[in-house]
């Protein structure tokens, strides 16, 4: 079982879906109101990290902003995004935004990925020469064949050719590739398609072509099928993705715009038989026209009838697959494309309708142009403030604007506690390389070693270290369950769950601070001497290390150890047995699922701080979840309060 | 359209626009309308005088298929969707779990099995909301969206429109969910809700079909007739079913080379694995025909309602040759499986792979009769939905078979439907009376030479026979009396069907450009959806807001192509309604 780092996860406080919406300027009262309201909700409520839909509300600390006006937590769920900029994750080339309707998410340069392995792909010549047959396709005889080209994965060696994919010239790929299906036959355009029917040569140069390349595709086979047939009969002419849905889209407007004339446009309305002058017609045409263009509409729709052949956009399914099936047969299993290769795929709108552009074979898969991204700023949701705005240029990764969670709430670090008579395993943060504890006689020992297994229903400690990260003192109230819910419980105890901590001063300060009281002291009095000041536990300095009594340690409602911003406390933790021998509960018989040997236990943080009254914050300040404005002197009182999910580590099964 | 000597309990389909009604409609009779009645039409607020804003944002319609198992995303007017998002046990993680990238991490599906996830982490939603977390379903749909939203579509969360292309039959508590947690996370200011079914038939360029939605739950029949569902029925056989004939399959094989020990019911190679392997190799035989070396085009004699030869028959070389009979495929596939333990490659005859489909589908080897209604086979589940339908709707509907849905990409599955149908009705007609009594009524030699005719005659000969015009015309007279409307009718006929006959009353399939390219042409086209939702209504008054499809002006709802409005601004205080989906 791999090794365990503790880890914080917080709710953001929008997955409470009421909170979200509520508008910036709601009057104070009906606020507190609401806030107590929620605030007797939640106290309530044990939040439970293992329902599954809470997996969907917690982020680590780092990914959560900062509203500054708000004073809220803003997750990526409660942000309102704008977009900065698109770009190419693999060119680094900024698109424009109008190119984006145009010419879809995918990079229009020559950056492709390869179907098989997600590789990048190179242009490379090839040296065989092209195939007869391909030369020999219609609209394809004309091109010069100087040096066909191929994208190659470097990787895995695949070559666009398995596709059939080849290309004339070495830039400009993307747009070669649109013009090609499958197997290298050039795909026409509608308007291609419309000339070429017209067009009485093409029916002489199609025999001959279609006499030669008769077993390239099946759009050649139709054409056979269509000479031999004579003029007249073109259902059978399969049309790709992209074509059926232009046909039948001119179809439609035909026939939508079609029936008569004079029923069109606002002219209509003279059909009402009203004599009344024009410009009165057209004001009732603006007020009560959705009526009248209605009735037309429904009028003609009675009219309107179904696509009939391949230039409507209608397609006679080809259900004949037996082709594919010999395929599939002598391909086997790796001849045919994964579902995560098919995910990877765009839809290939150039293929013919029915599998809607998915391809089944490993053959069929198409060079994979990189999909866009987009640099996005983002804004509260509530006072549309920016709280984060990159730099607009693509090759930068700044940000200009970020107001990240973690300089605004307390961090929340976990290290296990040995509780041994080892000196400085307890207290140094450096104690990641304490040894293992070795058979102390305390009944009350834990691992050590971070990322040990916890013995079940044998109590283990661990040190919560709260680092305030803001220049305000703030005093913190946590709120655990005392058995935490699931279906293995175990019992948690925090053994301080009320303290303050200092204001992130100047950090120069403190250094100066430290600097005096440890001048002259050696190496190892200055390791002890910061510790001793720091260590205040409930008042009582004991500063001898060797004397401490493991368990007269541990008391309840004191501070574990103190510094400059930062405060240590102690929570204890019985595991629960994980055993899964149907003992009596429902559903106490399954098998562990993932993850649900990791120990984890809900934690209410609350935060209370005294802030300045910035000077244009004054009157349209929001107060946060349980925010009470005290207009005193300049100074109001502010609150968070979130869950979070501690991460302790994995119960030894 | 159908001008036909039908029975009148037929026309009554074929003129769902009545004749009363579309005399409102039409500009000529208005000053009748007004003598007949004081109904005031309905006045929607017409689109292109709606808000400014209404029409600039007209050209970023968002455009959603939701299905079971994946979502599809992308703008109104793209032949295809943007991106397609599929559900898994990967969303559901917390945000930094990036535990799936580590190279010796492999998700343990096996506890997952037995927790009874083997499918379910794989799914949005089960149609059975007995116990089902809606709020589970609220936060993945919102989740796959949002991965939609910013991989694919590159948009900002700016308001805008969408549509919904949801299956009729989803349950009336999943559309709430779904549309709780999107209209409070993404703010659209509206959802239009489009049938599966009625885009199809749209992406077809039909305007009545029979869809049949090979989907993941289960299959579903839908009977479209002029752009409304008229019936709709379905069966448990779907991907699911073939997802787990696979694996019984596989696991049969692995029992047979591993000399048994295992239990029945566990799971040995993952769901992603099986599902992989139902996609790439699982095939379908043609079906076995005893006999006739082309039945499909017997078939379309005997099943033809209509005796002119005025179409050409543009099908006939599109069936499949189900004539030719089917070697016996040699050789074994090597599929390696890696979910197991250890894992190995797993030989199979390829001709095994198509057991699963068989058995998923079809069930040949049980008797037709002894299926209970949630489980018919498909091929009988088309059957029985083609011979509920009125004569001249079925007549419609079995010359626009649209497959959809993830299990049609099976190979040989559609062509295999299409001739076990066409079997069923070459054998039974459309008789819904089956049984040995029949049988010897039919067989009968007394009775057959003057029964059997008539009955045959009675039966092939109800449908619709496009000839005739004059006396048709005159029957026409006679029964409706109302001579102006019906000069109106004719008017239109004439003017906009270009007199092309409209294939009928024999078997064929037609490709469709999809649901999500269909209903991409709506939205383009700007053609009313069944419900338009409000967000303002929604967030007011939620799913209890809706009326009831029937007390909405059908009018206003129409699901017709015309110029109207998908894009009406809903008014407060107006009806809305959820369409279809408020009903059951």
């Amino acid at each position: 079982m791999a090794a365990l780092t503790p880890y914080t996860f917080i709710q953001c406080p929008c997955s409470d879906s009421s909170t979200l919406g509520r508008p910036s300027d709601a009057n104070p009262a009906a606020n507190a109101t609401n806030d107590d309201d929620e605030e007797a909700d939640e106290d309530n409520r044990t939040f439970d990290p293992r329902a599954p839909r809470s997996n969907f509300s917690l982020y680590p600390l780092e990914y959560l902003l900062y509203c500054e006006d708000c004073h809220q937590i803003r997750c990526p769920r409660c942000v309102s995004e704008e977009i900065a900029s698109y770009y190419c994750p693999s060119c680094l080339f900024e698109v424009p935004s109008s190119n984006l309707k145009s010419e879809g998410n995918r990079c229009t340069r020559n950056c492709f990925q390869c179907p098989i392995c997600i590789g990048p792909l190179a242009v490379t010549s090839v040296e065989t020469k092209p195939d007869p047959s391909l030369l020999a396709a219609p609209d394809n005889a004309a091109a010069p064949h100087s040096g066909p080209y191929a994208l190659t994965c470097s990787y895995c060696h695949w070559t666009s050719t398995e596709a059939g994919l080849k290309f004339d010239r070495p830039n400009n790929i993307h747009a070669q590739l649109t013009k090609l299906r499958n197997g290298g036959l050039t795909r026409l355009t509608a308007r291609e398609r419309r000339e070429r029917r017209k067009d009485p040569a093409y029916r002489a140069h199609l025999a001959a072509a279609a006499a030669v390349a008769v077993a390239a595709a099946s759009e050649d086979v139709d054409d056979v099928e269509e000479r031999g047939r004579g003029p007249g009969i073109e259902e059978k002419e399969s049309l790709d993705v992209e074509t059926q849905f232009a046909n039948l889209k001119s179809f439609y407007q035909a026939q939508l715009a079609n029936p008569n004339s004079s029923d069109t446009g606002l002219t209509g309305l003279g059909d009402l038989g009203f004599s009344s002058p024009t410009s009165l017609s057209r004001i009732m045409s603006i007020y009560t026209g959705g009526s009248l263009r209605d009735k037309k509409a429904k009028s003609r729709v009675g009219a309107m009838r179904e696509a009939l052949d391949a230039d409507e956009g209608f397609q006679p399914a080809r259900l004949d697959e037996s082709a594919a099936i010999a395929a599939l047969q002598a391909h086997g299993f790796d001849g045919t494309s994964s579902t995560a290769q098919l995910a990877e795929q765009p839809v290939n709108i150039g293929e013919p309708a029915f599998p809607h552009g998915q391809a089944h074979f490993a053959s069929d898969l198409r060079p994979v142009p990189h999909l866009l991204r987009t640099k996005r700023s983002k804004r509260c949701p509530v006072c549309r403030h920016i709280i984060s705005k990159p730099e607009a240029k693509v090759q930068t990764t700044r940000f200009r604007i970020r107001l990240v969670a973690g300089s605004y709430i307390p961090s929340i670090a976990i290290r296990p506690l040995a509780l041994s008579p080892i000196p400085n395993t307890s207290s140094s943060f450096s104690s990641t390389s304490a040894p293992i504890p070795t058979s102390t006689s305390a009944s009350a020992s834990g691992p050590a070693i971070p990322g040990a297994l916890l013995e079940p229903l044998r109590p283990a400690h661990f040190v919560l270290t709260f680092k305030n990260p803001i220049f305000e003192s703030v005093k913190i109230t946590l709120g655990a369950p005392a058995h935490t819910p699931g279906r293995f419980s175990s019992k948690v105890t925090v053994l301080c769950p009320e303290f303050q901590i200092d204001a992130n001063t100047d950090v120069w300060d403190e250094a100066l601070k430290e600097g005096l009281a440890t001048t002259g002291g050696g190496a190892a009095s200055g390791e002890r001497d910061p510790r001793e000041r720091r260590r205040r536990r409930g008042g009582t300095e004991d500063g001898s290390q060797s004397g401490i009594n493991p368990t007269t340690q541990l008391e309840v409602g004191k501070i574990w150890e103190r510094g400059r911003n930062w405060v240590s406390i102690v929570v204890e933790v019985v595991p629960p047995s994980l055993s899964t021998l149907p003992s009596g509960g429902g559903d106490s018989g399954l098998p562990l699922q993932e993850d649900e040997d990791v120990l984890e236990i809900p934690l209410f943080v609350r935060v209370e701080w005294e802030a300045e009254m910035g000077g244009d914050e004054v009157g349209s300040v929001m107060p946060g979840v349980g925010g009470s404005k005290e207009k005193g002197e300049g100074r109001e009182k502010r609150e968070l309060a979130y869950w979070c999910v501690l991460g302790l580590g994995r119960i030894r099964r | 359209m159908s001008t036909s000597s039908a029975p009148l309990p037929h026309r009554s389909v074929a003129n769902i626009r009545s004749p009363s009604g579309s005399g409102r409609h039409h500009p000529s009779q208005h000053h009748q309308q007004q003598g007949t009645g004081p109904s005031t039409p309905h006045r929607p607020v017409p689109s292109s005088f709606g808000s400014p804003s209404g029409l600039r944002a007209d050209e970023e319609i968002i455009i959603i298929e939701l299905g079971t198992r994946k979502i599809q995303v992308g703008f109104s007017g793209d032949a295809a969707p943007r991106g397609c998002v599929w559900f898994g046990p990967d969303q559901q993680r917390r945000a930094g779990d990036f535990r799936d990238w580590q190279a010796d991490y492999r998700f343990d599906w096996k506890a997952a099995d037995a927790g009874g996830f083997w499918s379910r982490d794989h799914e949005l939603w089960s149609y059975d909301v007995r116990g089902a977390d809606l709020g589970l379903v609220g936060d993945k749909l919102e989740k796959a969206l949002r991965e939609a939203f910013t991989k694919y579509l590159l948009i900002d969360s700016r308001p805008r429109r969408m549509v919904w292309i949801i299956p009729s039959t989803l349950p009336v508590p999943l559309l709430s969910t779904a549309l709780d947690s999107i209209f409070s996370r993404f703010q659209p200011p509206t959802i239009s809700l489009l049938s599966s079914s009625l885009s199809l038939a749209v992406g077809a360029g039909v305007r009545s079909a029979l869809v049949v939605d090979l989907g993941w739950n289960e299959t579903t029949v839908t009977s479209v007739y002029e752009y409304r569902e008229v019936s709709t029925r379905r069966s448990i056989r779907g991907g699911k079913m073939l997802v787990e004939q696979t694996h019984k399959l596989l696991a049969k094989h692995i029992l047979e080379s591993q000399e048994g020990s295992g239990d029945s019911g566990e799971h040995f190679v993952s769901f992603e694995e099986c599902s992989d392997i139902t996609a790439r190799m699982v095939w379908c035989k043609p079906r076995q025909n005893l006999g006739s070396g082309q039945p499909t085009s017997d078939t379309l004699t005997t099943v033809k309602e209509q005796d002119e030869g005025e179409n050409e028959d543009p099908v006939v070389d599109d069936e499949p040759g189900a004539g030719s009979t089917e070697p016996q495929r040699p050789g074994a596939i090597a599929i390696p499986l890696r979910s197991c333990s250890p894992p190995k490659l797993l030989e199979l005859p390829f001709d095994s792979l198509s057991e699963p489909c068989e058995s998923a589908f079809f069930d040949t080897q049980y008797s037709l009769s002894s299926f209970d209604d949630h489980e018919l086979p498909v091929h009988l589940l088309i059957y029985h939905s083609l011979l509920q339908l009125p004569l001249d709707v079925r007549a419609l509907c079995m010359s626009r078979i649209i497959f959809t849905g993830g299990c049609a990409g099976v190979l040989g599955l559609r062509a295999r439907i299409f001739d076990e149908v066409s079997h069923l009705i070459q054998e039974r007609g459309w008789d819904p009376v089956q049984g040995k009594a029949v049988h010897q009524f039919l067989t009968n030699p007394k009775l057959k030479q003057k029964r059997g005719r008539k009955s045959t005659s009675h039966s092939g000969h109800g449908g619709d026979e496009e000839h005739d015009d004059e006396e048709q015309d005159d029957v026409w007279h006679d029964a409706a009396n109302t001579i102006p409307e019906v000069d109106m009718i004719e008017e239109q006929v004439k003017r906009g069907t270009d007199n092309r006959p409209r294939v009928q009353g024999q078997m064929r399939a037609v490709e469709s450009l999809g649901t999500w390219g269909g209903a991409s042409l709506a939205t383009h086209l700007k053609a009313p959806a069944v419900a338009v939702i409000d967000r303002e209504l929604w967030l007011l008054h939620g799913a209890a807001g809706a009326s009831k499809a029937g007390e909405v002006d059908q009018k206003a709802q129409r699901q017709s192509l015309g110029p109207g409005g998908l894009m009406r601004v809903s008014v407060a205080g107006s009806s809305w309604t959820l369409g279809v989906w408020g009903t059951n």
